[in-house]
């Protein structure tokens, strides 16, 4: 045992991956705790699908190395997967074989299922009606869900999901995130990439932002939106004010919009915003808090990448 | 020898054969061959009886008989179908390895908390029962033939004819067949985990056979350490494994030119040996191989 957290599921330490010339991962250090739903963000060709490859076992890193319930996957790999689901990118499924058979094939590599429990997921997943049908005659958007059934497949401790709405309609969509957050809900890890920054914002409450094979940020949704957080004001003198918000110790930030100021402060010292304003006869004509969002977030530590 | 930990489950073993059962491949090899058993029994044999039984030119048919007729069919049925089923055989390794890797699958199975070599190891045995089971009901078809065939002709069925086999004699016969076909279907196999391709699988064991032969035909001709050179080649260790196949004086019937003097052919055992070393390499490289590879898809 090297993890001395034992809420941590999933550790990567100084993880990193060059492909001869280039540097597709570079020192990545995550934690996931037990419970979290984990959202590995990162714009296209970020690193996160070599990440979680990493994780899983199918590529070898350059240096570092991976912890999965607090053990080494160098030495034991086979055993910390047998309690781990994963979807990757595209569904990877036997087109020969009904959804039926598929998941019998994945639930036997998993240690073997019931015939009951391919039942319970296929239904989970909305596909127990064309079960016995070819996986080769599915949409693209039934492929992703029968990954998804056999990610659940063996009731795994935590799940890895490499952009598991992909191919997905806007419904079909919904009914994964919900699948996903009823996962967390019920103190199931999910660690799961996207590059859908409002997908995200919706299932995740941790989050992990990569660029460039370098991982930017990680911490809490809600702590990382509260940095976005400012208090919107007109006031009567805004460039006195600018001046006089700048010398308070809590305000991290004033941005003038014209009439408008824009004080990067904690929305709980509005009051006391407004009472050193006053005290130099400044008055407040509006005064309201406005929430971070996690793109703005991401655009401000990427570096304003374009995303969806 | 394998390790525990390279040993497939029970259930690893169920799931591939299940694969394997869903494929059409295993049903277009058992036709083939049983094809390949009736253009044998039937054409080159029964129906070419029937056309030189009264011709004292064509020896009154006896070549043909010998075809055709039990025991001495056997012999014939498994030389043909040792080099039929290698091919064959080699195809669906090849193709069953190798369109993992297009599907994608073989990450999926690799996430599923088995090793590499279990996964390997499920394949191959896997394929080993279906390709067995195959290529005994083919045998089994085409001794059916030869058992109609020879009551047609009006001739005793049975083994008991100079230098005729018992029943486990027979059951060597087609183990030393069988035998045969492991070298080449782990070529393909080797190929197909190496370049994770079903083309490079099959292109590759029909280029070497072919070139195989060539070589084999030239250095047969020769003498001195050239001839010897022979004796590296897993062709002419099948040949020898094969001959000791004939009953009787009879040469070889099947279609593959591969009936030298048995004078000019290693001792079975060693053959035996020779393609046991052959086995083992192209086994140990594509294990090494695959277990070290990153699986990009």
């Amino acid at each position: 045992m090297s993890n001395d957290n034992p809420d941590v599921v999933l550790r990567t330490v100084g993880l990193t991956k060059r492909y001869r010339r280039l540097l597709a991962l570079d020192d990545l250090n995550l934690e996931v705790c037990r419970g979290q739903v984990f959202g590995f963000l990162g714009p296209n060709g970020a690193g996160k699908t070599t990440t979680i490859a990493l994780i899983l076992g199918l590529i070898a890193p350059t240096a570092g190395h991976v912890e999965m319930f607090g053990l080494d996957t160098r030495r034991h790999l086979s055993g910390v997967l047998r309690r781990t689901g994963a979807i990757l990118e595209t569904p990877s499924l036997y087109p020969h074989l009904s959804g039926r058979d598929n998941l019998r094939v994945w639930g036997a590599l998993s240690g073997g299922v019931e015939g009951k429990r391919v039942d319970e997921a296929l239904d989970l997943v909305g596909l127990r009606g064309r079960g016995r049908d070819k996986v080769r005659t599915y949409s693209l958007g039934m492929k992703q869900r029968l990954g998804l059934a056999a990610a659940l497949l063996h009731d795994p401790e935590l799940l890895v999901l490499d952009e598991p709405t992909n191919g997905l309609d806007p419904a079909g969509m919904r009914e994964v995130r919900e699948v996903i957050r009823g996962l967390g809900q019920i103190g199931r890890t999910v660690f799961v990439s996207s590059h859908l920054l409002s997908e995200v914002e919706q299932m995740c409450d941790h989050v992990g932002i990569v660029k460039e094979g370098r991982l930017l940020t990680q911490g809490s949704v809600a702590t990382l939106l509260r940095q976005g957080e400012a208090l919107e004001m007109e006031v009567t003198e805004p460039d006195r004010a600018v001046r006089v918000l700048g010398s308070l110790a809590w305000v991290n930030g004033v941005r003038r919009d014209h009439d408008r100021l824009l004080v990067e402060a904690p929305r709980e010292r509005a009051a006391e915003l407004s009472r050193a304003l006053a005290e130099q006869q400044i008055y407040l004509s509006e005064l309201r808090p406005r929430e971070g969002s996690l793109e703005e977030f991401f655009l401000e530590v990427t570096g304003k990448e374009a995303v969806q | 020898m394998i390790s525990m930990r390279a040993w497939p489950t029970s259930n690893m073993l169920a799931a591939e054969l299940l694969k394997v059962r869903k494929r059409w491949m295993p049903y277009a090899l058992l036709l083939l061959m049983v094809a390949g058993a009736a253009i044998l029994i039937w054409l080159g044999g029964y129906g070419s009886w029937v056309e030189e039984r009264n011709d004292p030119e064509f020896g009154y048919g006896q070549e043909s008989l010998r075809t055709f007729a039990l025991p001495w069919s056997l012999t014939g049925l498994l030389d043909s179908g040792q080099f039929w089923g290698a091919i064959l055989v080699g195809i669906l390794v090849a193709s069953a390895v190798a369109t993992e890797h297009g599907w994608g699958t073989v990450r999926q199975a690799l996430i599923r908390g088995r090793t590499r070599s279990q996964y390997l190891t499920a394949k191959l045995l896997s394929i080993a029962i279906a390709a067995a089971i195959t290529l005994l009901l083919a045998f089994g078809v085409g001794v059916g033939f030869s058992v109609i065939a020879t009551a047609l002709a009006d001739r005793p069925i049975t083994l008991d004819v100079p230098g005729g086999p018992s029943v486990p004699g027979v059951a060597l016969m087609v183990l030393r067949a069988g035998y045969g076909i492991i070298p080449y279907a782990l070529l393909a196999f080797c190929l197909a985990v190496v370049g994770r391709s079903t083309t490079l699988g099959v292109v590759g064991i029909l280029f070497f056979m072919f070139v195989e032969a060539i070589v084999l035909g030239i250095l047969g001709e020769q003498s001195g350490w050239a001839a010897d050179a022979r004796a590296f080649f897993p062709g002419h260790n099948v040949q020898a494994l094969l001959a000791a196949n004939r009953i009787g004086s009879l040469g070889g019937n099947s279609l593959a030119p591969r009936d030298p003097a048995l004078t000019d052919l290693p001792d079975p055992a060693i053959a035996a040996l020779v393609l046991a070393a052959y086995c083992v390499g192209f086994l140990a490289i594509a294990f090494v191989i695959f277990q070290r590879r990153d699986i990009n898809a």
